[in-house]
């Protein structure tokens, strides 16, 4: 028996769909980022490390392709005609963590950094720490979708890890400058810690974002 | 079917189109502006249920009004609708908010003072009633609506995609059962008045299809308004960014409430129902879709607390108010002075 194409539900599975993956991709880039620069930090760059950066890569261009599937649905299809600025600006917020993402393998594997041993430690918990926002970014995205309340509860974990990988940061760069290091390799550790704040700093950007939105549901 | 009859019923017809045009806007206008649906859906299905309602259950409320006084020839009805076309474009014409309705009631009303006829203050008050209780009841609905509603959001916590879809398929089905409910109530205020004064006859199609003359007039009462429904996307525009502020979901409350309102008061099946249990009887009255949908909106507002409070705008509800009382004085008024003119001037028997 031929099956009912026609469903008033085609266009929103397949939306769904892909937002879902966009989170998924998210998700998994921040775990990507966390275990490849960590291992950056360990090892510096080798095989491994451009296995991880590649992995990124492909999840940042198929951020960007969901992104744009996305918006251009909801304009065509005219879904979500009151809300679909606020889902396209969380997208876009999404898109931007994948970018930094990017970003710090990018530069990383450039200049190749050598990151002296005693900072490993408090380096490697800044990295877990801003994987841990991003991750709460997601979750609470995925909570907007279906409830915004809950959605608030994921939002002052985002703000408390943001704080804490920022902290962390500063203590590392404070660190490194009251070091004996050379003063290229000092500028070029603050670049790369730069790096972590900024990506921390644009997670949180997102959770404020999203507190709006879904406050906005919510009323 | 003289020729007469359908010069007389042009103002009738008049008096749909510009109903259609308006009061398409009370039941798909939040759908429409705030773009859930396309004014082609929108104007399509209203004009396709006004028709079918108008035709199966326009009866009620056209007796209800025909009891309030029953206007005996041609040329009485027709001026009778032409008042009320009249105060409806004028009144709208001036910003001032209209329900045909009471144009239509005052007119009568004239044509009662006019010929001399006894009113009928038994169905006047009951129709008066209408008017206080129309609001409140759309108030009411919205209110448990809103709850309802809410409640069950809460509950299933659906994607806000598949929300938005299933907001989209309410609207459409709440927009159809108010377009129904607004020709089966308000077809009486287009043809109503020509109902005691018709020709027309029963009209059979094949062996068992009977259009009888009093559903062949509503048929063309009810095309009128359908006609109208495609004229209203300004008004819808306007209507629905005004209550725009509700969003989607409030939006079908508005639309499902102003539909079960205009059903109470043209069910004939629901006001034997009434009756059977011993509760006091339904009137099947035309009312006012414009008053029902103010009134829905202020019910969605109530149930948003206070915070919804501060959102009613008192001057615009002020000035509506004004609108309710001003409407049938106007319309009475130009009933009385038209059926003057139309007796002397251009010697029609307006009364018999």
């Amino acid at each position: 028996m031929a099956e009912l194409k026609i469903s008033p539900f085609r266009t929103t599975k397949v939306l769904r769909a892909q937002i879902d993956e966009l989170l998924d991709v998210v998700s998994k880039a921040a775990l990507a980022y966390k275990h490849g620069m960590s291992h950056v930090i360990r090892s510096s760059w080798d095989d491994e490390a451009e296995e991880r950066f590649e992995q990124v890569s492909n999840f940042e261009t198929r951020g960007d392709q969901l992104h744009d599937m996305i918006g251009r649905s909801l304009f065509s299809e005219m879904l979500l005609p009151d809300r679909s600025g606020d889902v396209l600006g969380l997208l876009g917020s999404l898109d931007r963590l994948l970018d930094e993402m990017e970003k710090g393998f990018v530069v990383a594997r450039i200049e190749r950094p050598t990151i002296p041993d005693e900072l490993h430690e408090k380096w490697l918990g800044c990295i877990a720490m801003v994987a841990d926002t991003i991750d709460q970014v997601v979750l609470a995205a995925r909570s907007y979708f279906r409830d915004p309340q809950t959605a608030l509860d994921h939002i002052h974990k985002i703000h408390f890890f943001e704080k804490e990988t920022q902290r962390a940061a500063l203590q590392i760069m404070e660190q490194v400058f009251r070091s004996d290091l050379p003063l290229d390799q000092k500028m070029q550790i603050r670049g790369h810690i730069w790096l972590v704040y900024r990506l921390a700093d644009v997670a949180d950007d997102a959770g404020d974002e999203l507190a709006i939105y879904a406050v906005k549901r919510s009323v | 079917m003289g020729l007469s009859f359908v010069v007389f019923l042009s103002s009738g017809l008049f008096l749909g189109w510009s109903l259609g045009a308006n009061d398409a806007a009370n039941v798909f206008g939040t759908a429409v502006g705030s773009r859930m649906l396309r004014f082609s859906t929108a104007a399509a299905v209203c004009a396709v249920f006004v028709v079918i309602g108008a035709v199966v259950s326009g009866g009620g409320p056209s007796h209800g009004l025909g009891r309030l006084g029953e206007v005996n020839a041609l040329g009485g009805s027709f001026t009778v609708a032409l008042a009320a076309a009249a105060t409806v474009y004028g009144m709208t014409k001036f910003s001032l908010p209209v329900s045909t309705t009471q144009a239509v009631v005052g007119g009568i009303l004239g044509w009662s003072l006019f010929s001399a006829t006894a009113i009928n203050w038994v169905t006047l008050w009951r129709i008066l009633g209408t008017w206080v209780a129309c609001p409140i009841l759309g108030a009411v609905f919205a209110l448990v609506l809103y709850q309802l509603t809410t409640l069950a959001i809460r509950a299933v916590k659906p994607h806000i995609l598949y929300l938005d879809q299933w907001t989209r398929i309410g609207l459409l089905v709440a927009g159809a059962m108010g377009a129904y409910s607004l020709g089966a109530n308000n077809v009486a205020n287009v043809v109503g008045v020509f109902v005691p004064a018709s020709p027309l006859e029963n009209v059979t199609f094949g062996s068992s299809f009977t259009l009888t003359g009093q559903q062949s007039l509503f048929l063309l009462g009810g095309l009128a308004i359908a006609v109208g429904a495609f004229f209203s996307r300004r008004v819808m525009m306007t209507v629905g960014k005004d209550i725009v502020s509700v969003g989607p979901v409030g939006g079908w409350v508005v639309v499902m409430a102003h539909a079960l309102v205009l059903f109470v008061f043209s069910s004939e099946s629901l006001q034997t129902l009434v009756a059977g249990m011993g509760l006091p009887l339904i009137p099947l009255v035309p009312v006012s879709s414009s008053q029902a949908v103010v009134g829905a909106v202020c019910g969605l507002a109530l149930a948003r607390g206070v915070c919804g409070m501060r959102q009613i705008r008192w001057t615009v509800l002020r000035n509506i108010a004004i609108g309710w009382v001003a409407t049938p004085i106007v319309a009475a008024t130009i009933s009385y002075i038209a059926l003057f003119v139309v007796q002397n001037v251009f010697e029609q028997v307006v009364f018999v």
